[in-house]
Order: structure tokens, then C-alpha cells, then sequence
């Protein structure tokens, strides 16, 4: 048969995001497949060398647009590493619930998302109404929807606001009364579990060969492969939950997954929210100009477990006062470009989409 | 005699178009192209708390069905290429929506090497919406002010483009070198 | 400092001709090699554990005239980190591709070649574009490429009437 040329995207009402596939189909099966990224390219590396170490803080979070605050706690503990700055008590604990509230937004966004190429609209609008919420929370926290700049070089911008905390407790009690709903709707639906079932597999080979990280390695390992238990930052080994695991990765475990984090997201948040110590929230990283704060030399690199797996910065320090180099390392980079390229030929096109959305791929911050 | 029926031909047509501004001002459908990261803010935009639709507006999802062309957010040149792409392909009347600051002056990308710094170089602009990102509010308030550019004739961009085609056209290859990519393929 | 990352960064150091050993952090280590020990290290430690290259980075130390190539190692089991670094002459950079290795370094060598202009020999696709387009000018993340007098000669900018950094100036 014809091999044909076909695009996906970039304007594609499947696609997430700016990016683009390249096929090769023969029928309706995938034969050769690349990713065509860079139309979200803003050469965010090099403007973060043109910027003092503060003023970083103000653009960083855009490099990752549904999951923002992980780039402000990598680079934040980043500088705190090279200039040996110590976090006070209370800003690890804030720094956790924003990190959390954070990624139960983005997995609603994702889990609610696979309703886009499977046809389940209802499912995406459930999940945005619910994902409001939290951008709600979220403003009256740091006075942004989206960026909030909040997590900073030596804590955190502000102290909560009054009466924070309650809110917090009636949304999560809220969206844990509709979560069974949320499995009914999803989970348990015959047309997505048709879609989804024994498609788009994830072996524990793939995973080691691609370096995916996340949901897709912790599904297809069987082993608790969370950086937030294996190397814990913030204050992530005084709280318990549990990681979800699995060694059959289809698509459907992963979108499961995502529902089933949801609960000790949940979990976490209550938590913190109950062992949060008082105290002052930001250390005062510099005497002086903010804008002449030089960092001492150094290289380190610092990741955090972002919803789509190891999300991180390498930053190089020459004395500066601005960055000498920073690298980041989008969590899907691996299965975003390389993925793409070996496993997406052999599925159908109308999964190619599909095959997008459970990856967990983000692209943003593949093209930085 | 002649000059009779010309009053009435211009009295007639322009009756008409003020029927027609009427009627595409209040069914817009919107490409649904995420050019940059204001549209994160869109699905709230479009879903239940917001709901777009109450202004008559929806997601098209090819450019030749589609009216409005949402710029949301930064441009880089390759993304640049296919937005012109796009807009050449939506049939007039068309308008164009730019989200942020990014493509008013470069925002925070001034000086980044990837990413344009003003978009009415290249594509003419009807609505400008501030905020970095726009809160859904600002989102409503500028699709009702494209809506009230069209029933009060100053949403024009598609015509600008028309009658200054060499020089939109000018400054795209100034910037951009070659507005088509023949191998996008990476073969 | 934690246990299992002294004992590795030792390992290493019996084996190779390490240049410099430092300690980042708690759970970090990093080590320099020379650039002829990197494959034979890195292929050492994959057997030690360290079984995903997180990334694959360049810096350009433009006052040495060096680039330095950094593969970050993690060991999902133990979680400890190492940072491997390795220093090529700038004028000539030219390196060996570790794809046989870790075969995930694929487009993070690509990433690198398109940014900084390193060669890898024996990566297939490294040679083309893929964040880029039409690009016109030396790999745009090397120092002494200027970010600003492109964006100026390239991109016009919006002038304005009134000077608002002036005017806003606090009266």
C-alpha cells in the first residue's frame, strides 16, 4: 500500500499544546513518526543568562504552562544550594502545599484532557470546572491565577493569607466527594476502556531505554519510583502517601494513575496543613541591592517530581550576578522526542493523539 | 435617471452589509490554534464558569470555517510561519486577537532570538488583550470589544492586510527569511 | 554525606584518570574526566546502578576556550545523583555519541549540537535542525553569541512616543 505524508498539528484541535507530528501512514496505521518541535522555542536558556538571579524568579515559571510552580522550586533551591542559604521550617511546608495544589491542578487538566481525543467532552469540562477552583485558591494565595512567582530564593514571597486554610479543606473534601464520579465517568466508561485497554503499551524495557520518568515509569516498573520518596526534598519524608504502582503500563492504568494520585494528593495536602509549624516563611538571602546579588561559583542540579515525572535545572554559577548557564530538563523530553520517534509507528493515527495524552507530554517544556 | 439607481444600489448594499456586520458579530467561531501560553486560560474561557458561547462564540477547528484568529501569547518565528499560514487560509471577514503583552512589544522575550517582538509588523492586529497572562475576565471583555469593532466598522484588519499586502508581506521576509519550509520533515 | 555516592565517586576514581572530585550536596557528587575516559565511565557506571542519563548539558567556558559536556546520572534505587563532566577544546568540538549506552542521549546530543554546535560522530540525525528554523548565525547558546542584537537587527521593536522608563522615574 501508499505510504502518505500526514501532519497532527500544530493546528489540531488533538494536539496539546504548539507541536507537531510528522507521519508516515500506510492505511491508517503509523509507519514512521517524528516530532516536530521548537514552535514553542522562546531560547528561555539564554534570556535566563540575561537576567539577574532575582529577576529570574519573575520568568521562569512560564516555561512549563500547566505545571508552573515546579521551575520556581528548582530554580529557588537551586541559588539556596550554591549560596547556602537555610529554607526556614515554615516556607518547606508552604512550598509543599503550593507544589501539591499545583500538580493536582495539572493531573485534573491531564486526567480530565483524554476526554479530548476520545470524545468525552464531559469529562474535560468536569475537570476545568474543578481545576478553577484551585486557580482560585491560588490567587487569593499569591495573587495570581497561573504564574504566581511565590516560591522565591530563600522561601517563600508572603506568609498564607488569613482563613486560607479552611478553604483549602472545603475544596479538597469537595473534589474528594466527586472523585468516585470522576471514575465512573472515566474509568469505568466502556467507551474508554475500549480506547484504552491493552492500547498504547508502556513496557519497563521502553522505560528504561527512553529515561521516562513519572506515572509511565512508576506504571511499568512495579517500584515506588517517586522522587518525592526516593531522594525527599522539601519536608516530603515527614508526611505519608503512598505511590501507586504497576508492571502492566497501558493507557489505561496511566490515566488511572492520575486519579488515583489525586487521592493522596488529597492526602498530603491535610496533612500539611495540620503539621504546619508558625514561624517566619523567607530568609533574607542578601544585605543590600537585590539586583547585585551575586551567587558563589558552583554547578548543581536540582529536580523535583513534577506531575509528568523528574523535572529539573542544572545551574552554573561563575560569581556572577546572573546565572552563567541554566539547563532544564523537561519531564517529557524523553518520550516527547524520542518516544515519538521509535514507538508511536505501529498504532493507528486516531491514537496518536491519545498516545500524546497519556505519555504525559507537555510541550512547552520540551522546546524551552 | 442612471443616477437614481446607483443611490439606491449603495443605499441597498450598504443595508446590507450593516445586516451582515449584525450577523457575524454575533457568531464568531475562534481557530482553535494555542500559539503560546495564554491559552491555558482559554478552556476556562470556554467551559462552564466563564462559558464563551453566550456570546456567540466557538471553537472551529480548520482556518477556512474559522473567523477569529487568537494569538495567544509569545510568537516565535516558526510558529510566526504558520500563523501567516493560517490567516492567509481563513476566508474574509477574519480578525485577529492578540493575548499579553508579548506580542504588543516582546514582553518579557525583547530580547530573545527566537521570539518576534511586535506582531502588527506582520498580521494586522483588531484586539489587543493586556495582562500576562489575561484572566478570563479580561479574555470576555476583549472578545466584546472585537464584537463591538465589528458592528461599529473599526475591526478592519482583514482589509488592511488586503490593501498593504506588499508591505505585510515585506516585513514577514525581512524577518523570517522564507515564509514556506519545503522539507519539514526532518529528512 | 550519604554512603553509596563516596563509595561510587572512590570507584571511579580507582578506575579512571579522574581530574577533580567535588561534593554538591547531600545525595551529589560530581566528578571530572578526560574526555577519552567519558564512554568507558559512563558504561562503569550504568553497570554501578546509575541507569538513566536525566540530561545531557553543555556549558561554554568562553575564557578557557572549552566546552564542557555534563551527563547527569541518577540511581532510581538508591537516589544519589553524579554529575560527569568532561572538557573539549572549543575550537574543534567534536565528540563520540553515547547512544550505545544510554540510547535516551539521542536528541539531548541533538539539543546540544543545534545549541552549542558539538559534533557527535556516530549520531545519525545530529546534524539537522530541530528546535530551529532557517537559522542564520553561530549556535545561538555559545557566550558569544549576543541574544539582544539579534532580536534588534532581526525583529523591529515598537517605538514609543514617550520615554516611560524616564517619565516613571518615582516623581
Amino acid at each position: 500500500m501508499k505510504q502518505v505524508k500526514l501532519f497532527l498539528g500544530p493546528q489540531h484541535p488533538g494536539m496539546h499544546g504548539n507541536a507537531s507530528i510528522h507521519m508516515y501512514v500506510e492505511g491508517d496505521i503509523i509507519k514512521k513518526s517524528y516530532l516536530l518541535p521548537g514552535m514553542l522555542h522562546r531560547g528561555f536558556e539564554k534570556t535566563m543568562e540575561n537576567r539577574t538571579w532575582m529577576n529570574n524568579i519573575g520568568i521562569i515559571p512560564r516555561i512549563c504552562v500547566p505545571e508552573p510552580d515546579p521551575n520556581e522550586m528548582v530554580f529557588a533551591n537551586n541559588a539556596e544550594t550554591l549560596a547556602n542559604i537555610e529554607v526556614p521550617e515554615r516556607a518547606h511546608w508552604i512550598r509543599m502545599l503550593i507544589l501539591e495544589l499545583a500538580r493536582l491542578a495539572a493531573h485534573l487538566m491531564a486526567f480530565g484532557g483524554c476526554g479530548g481525543p476520545t470524545g468525552l467532552y464531559t469529562a474535560m469540562y468536569w475537570a476545568q470546572a474543578d481545576r478553577d477552583g484551585i486557580l482560585t485558591l491560588f490567587e487569593e494565595i499569591t495573587g495570581q491565577r497561573i504564574y504566581h512567582m511565590y516560591i522565591v530564593i530563600g522561601g517563600v514571597r508572603k506568609d498564607l493569607p488569613k482563613g486560607i486554610e479552611k478553604k483549602i479543606l472545603d475544596y479538597v473534601d469537595d473534589l474528594e466527594r466527586r472523585l468516585p464520579d470522576y471514575e465512573d465517568l472515566v474509568l469505568n466508561n466502556p467507551t474508554i476502556i475500549a480506547r484504552t485497554k491493552d492500547q498504547i503499551m508502556l513496557p519497563a524495557e521502553v522505560v528504561w531505554e527512553l529515561g521516562v520518568t513519572g506515572i509511565g515509569m512508576r506504571s511499568a516498573t512495579g517500584k515506588a519510583y517517586d522522587i518525592r520518596k526516593v531522594a525527599p526534598y522539601a519536608r516530603y519524608d515527614k508526611v505519608e502517601f503512598d505511590v501507586p504502582t504497576a508492571t502492566y503500563s497501558d493507557a489505561l492504568t496511566r490515566i488511572r494513575f492520575k486519579w488515583l494520585e489525586m487521592h493522596q494528593i488529597i492526602r498530603i495536602i491535610r496533612q500539611v496543613l495540620e503539621l504546619m509549624p508558625g514561624g517566619k516563611v523567607r530568609e533574607k538571602a542578601l544585605d543590600g541591592s537585590a539586583l547585585r546579588w551575586q551567587v558563589p561559583k558552583g554547578q548543581v542540579y536540582t529536580a523535583v517530581e513534577a506531575s509528568r515525572g523528574e523535572y529539573g535545572y542544572y545551574t552554573v554559577s561563575d560569581g556572577g550576578i546572573m546565572p552563567y548557564r541554566v539547563a532544564v530538563r523537561g519531564a517529557s523530553f524523553p518520550q516527547g522526542l524520542l518516544g515519538v520517534e521509535k514507538y508511536l509507528p505501529g498504532h493507528r493515527i486516531d491514537d496518536a493523539a491519545l498516545w500524546f495524552d497519556t505519555m504525559g507530554i507537555c510541550s512547552p517544556e520540551i522546546d524551552r | 435617471m442612471g443616477e437614481g439607481i446607483i443611490e439606491k444600489d449603495k443605499k441597498l448594499k450598504e443595508g446590507w452589509e450593516g445586516i451582515s456586520r449584525f450577523f457575524r458579530a454575533n457568531s464568531l467561531w475562534m481557530l482553535m490554534y494555542c500559539t503560546g501560553c495564554c491559552a491555558i486560560e482559554l478552556p476556562q474561557a470556554m467551559t462552564s464558569r466563564y462559558d464563551m458561547e453566550r456570546l456567540g462564540m466557538g471553537p472551529m477547528a480548520t482556518p477556512r470555517q474559522a473567523d477569529v484568529l487568537l494569538v495567544t501569547g509569545y510568537l516565535s518565528v516558526k510558529t510566526l510561519r504558520r500563523v501567516i499560514y493560517a490567516y492567509e487560509q481563513m476566508s474574509t471577514p477574519k480578525y485577529l486577537v492578540a493575548f499579553g503583552p508579548c506580542p504588543i512589544n516582546g514582553g518579557i522575550y525583547y530580547d530573545a532570538y527566537a521570539v518576534i517582538n511586535r506582531l502588527d509588523q506582520y498580521l494586522p492586529v483588531d484586539v489587543y488583550i493586556a495582562g500576562c497572562m489575561p484572566k478570563p475576565e479580561a479574555v470576555m471583555n476583549g472578545f466584546q470589544d472585537l464584537i463591538d469593532g465589528i458592528k461599529n466598522k473599526t475591526a478592519d484588519g482583514w482589509k488592511r492586510y488586503r490593501d498593504n499586502y506588499e508591505w505585510y508581506r515585506k516585513n514577514q521576509i525581512e524577518s523570517l527569511g522564507e515564509l514556506r519550509i519545503k522539507d519539514e520533515f526532518h529528512e | 554525606m550519604n554512603k553509596h555516592i563516596e563509595s561510587v565517586t572512590e570507584a571511579v576514581k580507582a578506575k579512571f584518570d579522574v581530574l577533580n572530585t567535588e561534593i554538591v550536596r547531600d545525595t551529589q557528587a560530581a566528578v571530572d574526566l578526560k574526555p577519552g575516559d567519558v564512554h568507558a565511565a559512563l558504561a562503569f557506571l550504568k553497570a554501578q546502578g546509575f541507569r538513566q542519563l536525566s540530561m545531557l548539558t553543555c556549558v561554554d567556558w568562553l575564557e578557557d576556550k572549552e566546552f564542557q559536556l555534563v551527563y547527569l546520572l541518577f540511581d532510581w534505587d538508591k537516589g544519589v545523583r553524579l554529575q560527569m563532566r568532561a572538557r573539549l577544546d572549543r575550537d574543534n568540538p567534536k565528540f563520540t555519541t553515547v547512544t550505545n549506552i544510554y540510547p535516551g542521549a539521542q536528541y539531548y546530543e541533538r539539543d546540544v549540537h543545534e545549541f552549542f554546535g558539538v559534533e557527535f560522530e556516530g549520531n545519525p540525525m545530529s546534524y539537522k535542525q530541530l528546535f530551529l528554523e532557517n537559522w542564520d548565525d553561530i549556535p545561538p547558546m555559545r557566550k558569544d553569541f549576543n541574544s539582544r542584537a539579534y532580536s534588534d537587527k532581526k525583529f523591529p521593536v515598537r517605538e514609543y512616543k514617550k520615554d516611560f522608563t524616564k517619565a516613571g522615574d518615582g516623581k
